[in-house]
């Protein structure tokens, strides 16, 4: 693993007027859409009164995912790990396919607020919620860590400050934005994050092609040339095994592909449309346009690569310095002798990119405190004004952590954001698959399963990332488990592990309760439910009396 | 818990004479053992489509395990090598299409079981809904 934070950058550091007049701008309009659709309702601050279509959804689900680590980081591991880098394109793409055949619909019917409040009700279990909301936190705090990294290295370069002030900076305008806008603000200003940070990182690959006379209209398919010369530079950038095996290749890539099924922030999009085939187009739609930046990142590596080896890299660009490979984006721009304005709406939009995830888990997170730790735990009868209360604060107390940890983050931006795929596939994907498709999973199952997919994805992170970084030791602390359960892919032996966990246990204890058995019929039925309900209350509806 | 006071009050009516819901919601889900012909139709739309993903997502890497040369010493597009081009562009938009495959699917198995999302629609009366498609 690299040095993630480095002094000397090849970035252009210096305070530039209009680039920070366009991210200046950006955040203005940000705020300005959030204040016009400022909610004070919970119903409305959590899933925008269930009333969003499908390209807009589309849009939303594009601008939630599309962090700093697609925007700045998978360029950036492509051109510094070579073919290694594509298991993080595969991954992060596909299993929206996943997603949609298996989940997307049925979270829909099932139609609550937020990932705990699905374990808490299929599972029948407030423990069980009480996991999956720490869970929640959990993953909202590591993959804002990797935000926090990006916002800091695009400061640089816009504002000229040091990292450091730019993380601080940056972070407290997220948190500021996040706490005055609710969800529905937040849905809108995704479709317009989307929007721009979609045209900024095409515009700059399009610009450099042009620039450097490389290609004309579709860089995607036209890079093979500067992908053939970047190879004969660095030979290891399409050697397909340079970098890890082929095992390490496919667990990365499985690994990511079930954190995508079970990343709470995903999954409460498909809570906000109004109906479960708006949930599916909306899926296929959001693929559509995370696709779009998709393509462009390997043409990214090849390009930012050449030019690089030309300057600052001397000749070679995969032993890059890890801030510059996080910046290769933006570096790319610069390094094209692009007009200022246009490198500086590159680093915009990456701004962007971070900043609308960031909302999109800060908010989770903060339903997750208020709504299913405070108010189901704690205090049943709390006050929508307490929630609120509590809702903020959490953002503001984890706002800050992400900031301490982001100012010397342990690993490159990708590989945070990966980690925090392999908490969710190793804990939520197999709960969130069992509850849904196996109606006898009961609530021992669940919670043993959860526990399980804790101990080996906190584990695998703690042995190769956490406990290095912070003893000062390189290496893993058990080297040899390190390269079967990287902490970003312990998915691949976590979710097998998990779920037999879960199918054991859930054999060997009492079946769940019949209404439990009914919500998840009701979430498979083809009946259509109106725009409001969940499948609580049509399961209970058409229930015998006795029921309930 | 969930106190939703914006709910419908036509709900319970709309719900309570549907036959068919009744019947769903006694049947048991299990992904191996679809009880409905809906859930049949369903898992078979998605089982087929299920393998073409994992084939288009895992396989070209694995071909790589077995052909190296074909894989990486094939050029395409005046320089790609073969492995790269199909993971890099090749495997997203499979995905891709399989997804829109997919959903389009479900929207005839609705039309075939004469399922409409439309909101409004009453929903008690199925032959409606079944007689004139063309409702809105």
């Amino acid at each position: 693993m690299m040095d993630p934070v480095v002094l000397d950058s090849a970035l252009d550091i210096g305070f530039k007027t209009v680039p920070t007049l366009i991210l200046v701008g950006m955040l203005a309009l940000f705020l300005g859409v959030g204040y016009f659709f400022r909610v004070a309702a919970v119903d409305e601050l959590w899933v925008a009164g269930r009333s969003i279509g499908s390209v807009e959804n589309g849009m939303a689900i594009g601008a939630n995912w599309m962090s700093a680590a697609s925007y700045l980081g998978v360029a950036g591991l492509i051109a510094t790990i070579g073919y290694f880098g594509l298991a993080y394109v595969v991954g992060w793409t596909t299993g929206y396919f996943i997603l949609l055949i298996f989940m997307a619909a049925q979270f829909r019917r099932f139609g609550k607020y937020t990932a705990p409040d699905f374990v808490g009700d299929r599972f029948y279990s407030d423990w069980a919620r009480g996991i999956a909301a720490f869970t929640t936190l959990v993953i909202a705090f590591v993959y804002a860590v990797g935000q926090a990294s990006g916002m800091g290295l695009m400061s640089q370069y816009i504002f000229g400050v040091s990292y450091e002030t730019g993380v601080i900076l940056l972070m407290a305008v997220t948190i500021g934005y996040v706490a005055l806008s609710g969800m529905l603000g937040t849905t809108k200003n995704m479709a317009i994050q989307y929007i721009i940070l979609i045209i900024a990182f095409t515009l700059g690959l399009y610009a450099t092609g042009w620039a450097q006379g490389w290609s004309l209209a579709v860089p995607y398919l036209e890079a093979g040339p500067q992908v053939a010369e970047a190879a004969s530079l660095e030979a290891q950038l399409v050697e397909p095994f340079a970098f890890t095996s082929y095992y390490g290749w496919i667990a990365l890539t499985f690994s990511l592909i079930v954190g995508t099924c079970g990343l709470p922030h995903v999954l409460v999009r498909f809570y906000t449309v109004d109906n479960e085939r708006t949930a599916r187009w909306s899926t296929v739609w959001g693929l559509f346009f995370i696709c779009l930046l998709y393509w462009g990142t390997a043409t990214y590596a090849a390009f930012g690569g050449l030019l690089y080896a030309d300057g600052p890299g001397d000749g070679s660009f995969m032993d890059m310095p890890g801030g510059d490979a996080d910046s290769i984006v933006l570096l790319t721009a610069q390094l094209a002798e692009l007009p200022e304005w246009l490198v500086g709406l590159v680093a915009a939009g990456a701004v962007a990119a971070a900043l609308a995830t960031t909302a999109g888990l800060f908010i989770t997170a903060s339903s997750a405190a208020a709504h299913d730790i405070y108010t189901n735990l704690y205090k049943e009868n709390a006050t929508q004004r307490e929630q609120l209360i509590v809702g903020r604060s959490t953002i503001l107390g984890i706002g800050i952590l992400t900031t301490i940890i982001g100012l010397n983050p342990p690993a490159l931006i990708g590989e945070l954001v990966a980690m925090s795929f392999a908490i969710a596939g190793s804990i939520f994907f197999p709960v969130f698959f069992l509850g849904l498709w196996w109606e006898k999973t009961t609530r021992e199952g669940a919670i043993a399963g959860m526990l399980v997919g804790m101990v080996i994805s906190f584990g695998a992170i703690l042995n190769d990332t956490a406990i290095p970084m912070y003893t000062g030791v390189e290496t893993a602390v058990i080297p040899e488990v390190a390269a079967y359960l990287p902490g970003t892919a312990s998915a691949l032996i976590g979710v097998p592990v998990v779920f037999a966990v879960i199918i054991v246990v859930s054999l060997l204890t009492e079946e769940p309760p019949e209404d439990v058995k009914r919500l998840v019929r009701q979430c498979h039925s083809p009946e259509p439910m109106h725009q409001m309900d969940s499948a609580e209350d049509v399961a209970a509806d058409g229930g015998s009396p006795a029921d309930d | 818990m969930s106190d939703n006071t914006t709910r419908d009050s036509t709900d319970a009516a709309a719900t309570d004479g549907g036959v068919k819901t009744e019947q769903y919601l006694d049947k048991e889900i299990n992904l191996f053992k679809p009880a409905t012909p809906f859930m049949r139709d369903n898992l078979r739309a998605m089982w087929g489509l299920f393998a073409l993903w994992a084939i288009v997502v895992f396989g070209p890497t694995t071909a790589v395990l077995i052909a190296p040369d074909v894989m990486t010493g094939t050029e395409v597009l005046g320089g790609f090598p073969l492995h790269f081009f199909i993971t890099a562009v090749v495997t997203p938009l499979g995905a891709l299409v399989l997804s829109a495959v997919y959903a389009y699917q479900r929207d005839r198995l609705d039309t075939k079981y004469g399922i409409s999302h439309e909101d409004d629609v009453e929903t008690d009366s199925s032959e409606t809904v079944a007689a004139d498609g063309g409702d809105r």
